[in-house]
């Protein structure tokens, strides 16, 4: 029986607390040096400043000068005002309102008329041209303008296709980018310090401005800052703790827990704490999915859109969509980490052998999560993953056909797919995923735990109370969650320009990272055979391990590397390896050939 | 307070920092879901030539909705939206029946029977230039 003292020697473990301490304080460090980089990012005012429109004089040099935008600009604003000025203006007018009379009157009076002789003909220098007289030049700006463009992705578009009309395509992307820029903010529904680009153009409207994305930046340092803050103050408590302790009553977490377990079933060098950070990056992806449902919109005309809206827009918005997609990356691989530890610890033995089944279970639908969620972002990057992906349905034998209709919702990827994967996504598999967890959680109490060896076989025969484990378990939740909302920052989720019906070249399609090795071996030939009879079989292979080959001895569990599965563990090990090879393979570059 | 132990200065502070970061987070979570992306509704609409709305003759507008009334007194609009709880009103032999809590209007708009305890608004109708008329909502 152990005693309380016992206990709390058990848990100031220095070097435990250090560690914590160092990381804590690494992170706040970052978040600190974070804060003084300059943001570029919007701040909420309103409008771009365009350059002021002057009176309207008949004739005007002063008009026809560069335009100087001020420094409250995006670079991408006061580039794209000189190539409007250079190449734009004369057609479209200082102020976007067309070849009007008012705007003629503007030019010098021997450039006036040239429209009826065509003096801006091949020998007037330099870009000389002539104005088409059976062409209207349409207003850019002001009511009535640019009618049939609904987002700036697609009036880049046409403007990168079309323009100028006496040399279309002499516009680079990014110099189109910078004159649809300043074309929408003539129109005035330019969003001020907001750089347009092919992942959020979508998202800016030509008719109606939309309201300008705030800057959320300080709002999340502060909170960061306050959450690493009470990071250190828990730390501090954990060091105040000593040697006498007050009775502590446990709250609902505690009881969530054994009122104590074997210390060798703490070891964070035994678990890696890989089923408590999947606990963690679950809730996460519960709370961050639940928010990104009140924007997405599950139709292929606004999924794309909506998106865009959620990433530039939406205050917190992209960070909550950053936060949900490294989770999900996460999950998977702690997912696999947790396999893997089960395997190298031989953990699944005897009456285990159905709680590794349910472990299987989920990762097949963390898997399927994954690339459900990844479909909806329905933009250019999954379009050939989605077609490549149910087409496999397709190639299977007799239930082909009806599977590749059951999962797509028609005879070909269309809204009813969309809608499809949606309810997958947000209800069927996540409903699937939290009856699957509670019952492996289940089972892992019922088990008797994190496996070890029974109490007469066992070196260590101490126990810590749920205090200390609750404890320890908020610790490295907090690490990971911090270290989960840093990364979120740093790098944000990928996207791409929602799909339309115009296909874009796409250099080089590839799945998702978790499907990589699935591209490389079906690039070996029979689609049925590689992309998915073979990873059936892998899975089935997985599932029959502990039911065939040689099981770990009770005695020796609870550590890594035990002899009685060598053979399973050989096994994982070739396995694991050549999935990471294919992945390599994969993302290799495959040109040079 | 004079007896506070650190232990329990750390405690308080930790949990008073803890509780910041939930009523921050709280409001950023708002902030978050009071973005509106979507546009507002145009507040003035064309209505087609005014020679759509001969003398003596009233049409319902339903997409708005309204009515446009062109009688003895001139051109006039009328919103149909009930001014009890925003249900739209129908036509009935002695004016306007809101079908949600019977709120009654004559055919000027004039309220006859309650809950609501306000007129139907009026618009503004103004003819431009080109022959072509403009509602306006405000």
């Amino acid at each position: 029986m152990f005693t309380t003292p016992k206990l709390t020697a058990k848990s100031t473990n220095p070097n435990f607390n250090r560690l914590a301490i160092a990381l804590f304080v690494t992170i706040f460090l970052l978040f600190a040096t974070l804060l003084n980089i300059p943001v570029a990012q919007a701040s909420p005012q309103t409008q771009t400043g365009t350059p002021t429109p002057q009176a309207t004089p008949t004739f005007d040099l002063q008009r026809l000068e560069k335009p100087v935008l001020d420094s409250t600009n995006t670079q991408q604003l006061k580039e794209g005002s000189l190539i409007y000025w250079g190449v734009c203006m004369a057609c479209h007018g200082d102020r976007g309102q067309g070849l009007t009379e008012e705007w003629k009157g503007a030019f010098g009076k021997e450039d006036q008329n040239c429209w009826n002789v065509g003096c801006h003909g091949y020998d007037h220098p330099p870009q000389g041209f002539f104005i088409p007289k059976d062409k209207a030049m349409p207003a850019v700006a002001g009511m009535g303008s640019l009618t049939r463009f609904q987002n700036a992705q697609e009036l880049h578009d046409f403007i990168l296709a079309n323009m100028p009309w006496w040399d279309p395509g002499k516009l680079t992307d990014e110099k189109t980018w910078q004159v649809t820029s300043y074309i929408l903010s003539l129109k005035k529904v330019m969003p001020s310090k907001f750089e347009l680009s092919a992942t959020n153009a979508s998202a800016i409207r030509t008719q109606d401005a939309v309201p300008p994305p705030a800057n959320d930046r300080p709002a999340i340092f502060v909170l960061l800052g306050i959450l690493t803050l009470a990071g250190v103050g828990m730390i501090a408590q954990e060091l105040q703790r000593g040697q006498i302790r007050l009775p502590e009553r446990p709250n609902f977490f505690h009881h969530l827990h054994p009122p104590t377990i074997p210390v060798l079933q703490a070891r964070f060098r035994y678990t890696l704490g890989a089923g408590g950070l999947a606990i963690l990056l679950c809730l996460v992806l519960l709370v961050t999915g639940i928010l990104e449902m009140f924007y997405y919109i599950p139709t292929p005309e606004h999924a794309g859109v909506s998106v865009e809206v959620i990433t530039s827009l939406v205050p917190f918005g992209g960070l909550i969509r950053n936060l949900h997609f490294w989770a999900a990356q996460a999950l998977m691989i702690v997912a696999s980490i947790h396999l893997l530890r089960i395997f190298l610890t031989g953990a699944y033995a005897r009456h285990r052998r159905l709680n590794y089944l349910i472990g299987l279970g989920m990762l097949v639908l963390i898997l399927l999560l994954d690339f459900t969620g990844y479909v909806l972002r329905w933009d250019e990057g999954i379009r050939w993953a989605l077609v490549v992906g149910t087409n496999l349905l397709k190639t299977i034998p007799w239930v082909g056909g009806s599977l590749y209709q059951l999962a797509i919702g028609g005879p070909e990827p269309s809204h009813s797919t969309l809608e499809r994967f949606y309810t997958w996504h947000i209800f069927v598999l996540t409903m699937g995923l939290i009856v699957l967890g509670g019952w492996h959680i289940f089972r892992v109490r019922r088990d008797g735990g994190v496996a070890v060896p029974p109490p007469h076989l066992r070196k260590d025969n101490n126990r810590i109370s749920r205090f200390d484990l609750v404890r320890r378990e908020m610790l490295i939740m907090g690490i990971a969650g911090l270290l989960l909302i840093l990364i979120a920052i740093l790098f944000p989720a990928p996207i791409e320009r929602p799909i339309t019906q115009a296909s874009v070249d796409l250099h080089n399609a590839r799945a998702p990272w978790f499907f990589l090795w699935v591209q490389q071996l079906l690039k070996l030939g029979n689609p049925f055979l590689w992309g998915v009879l073979t990873p059936v079989l892998l899975l089935v292979a997985l599932a029959a391990i502990p039911y065939i080959l040689p099981q770990t001895h009770e005695s020796e569990l609870g550590q890594w590397f035990p002899r009685g599965n060598r053979l399973a563990q050989i096994l994982l090990i070739v396995i694991a390896v050549t999935i990471i090879i294919l992945t390599i393979l994969a993302i290799l570059p495959t040109t040079q050939l | 307070m004079k007896n506070l132990s650190r232990r329990d200065f750390l405690k308080l502070s930790t949990n008073s920092l803890l509780a910041l970061a939930g009523l921050l987070g709280l409001g950023n979570i708002l902030r978050f879901l009071s973005y509106q992306y979507d546009p507002v509704p145009p507040s003035e609409f064309e209505i087609g030539p005014a020679t759509d709305y001969p003398q003596n003759s009233h049409k319902v507008l339903a997409h708005i909705p309204a009515i446009v009334i062109h009688d003895q007194k001139g051109l006039r609009a009328m919103s149909l939206t009930c001014t009890h709880l925003g249900c739209t009103v129908e036509q009935r032999n002695f004016g306007f029946e809101c079908p949600c809590h019977s709120s009654r209007y004559d055919i000027n708009g004039k309220i006859l029977k309650g809950p609501a305890n306000t007129d139907l608004k009026k618009l503004r109708v103004v003819k431009s230039e080109d022959g072509q008329l403009h509602l306006f909502m405000t």
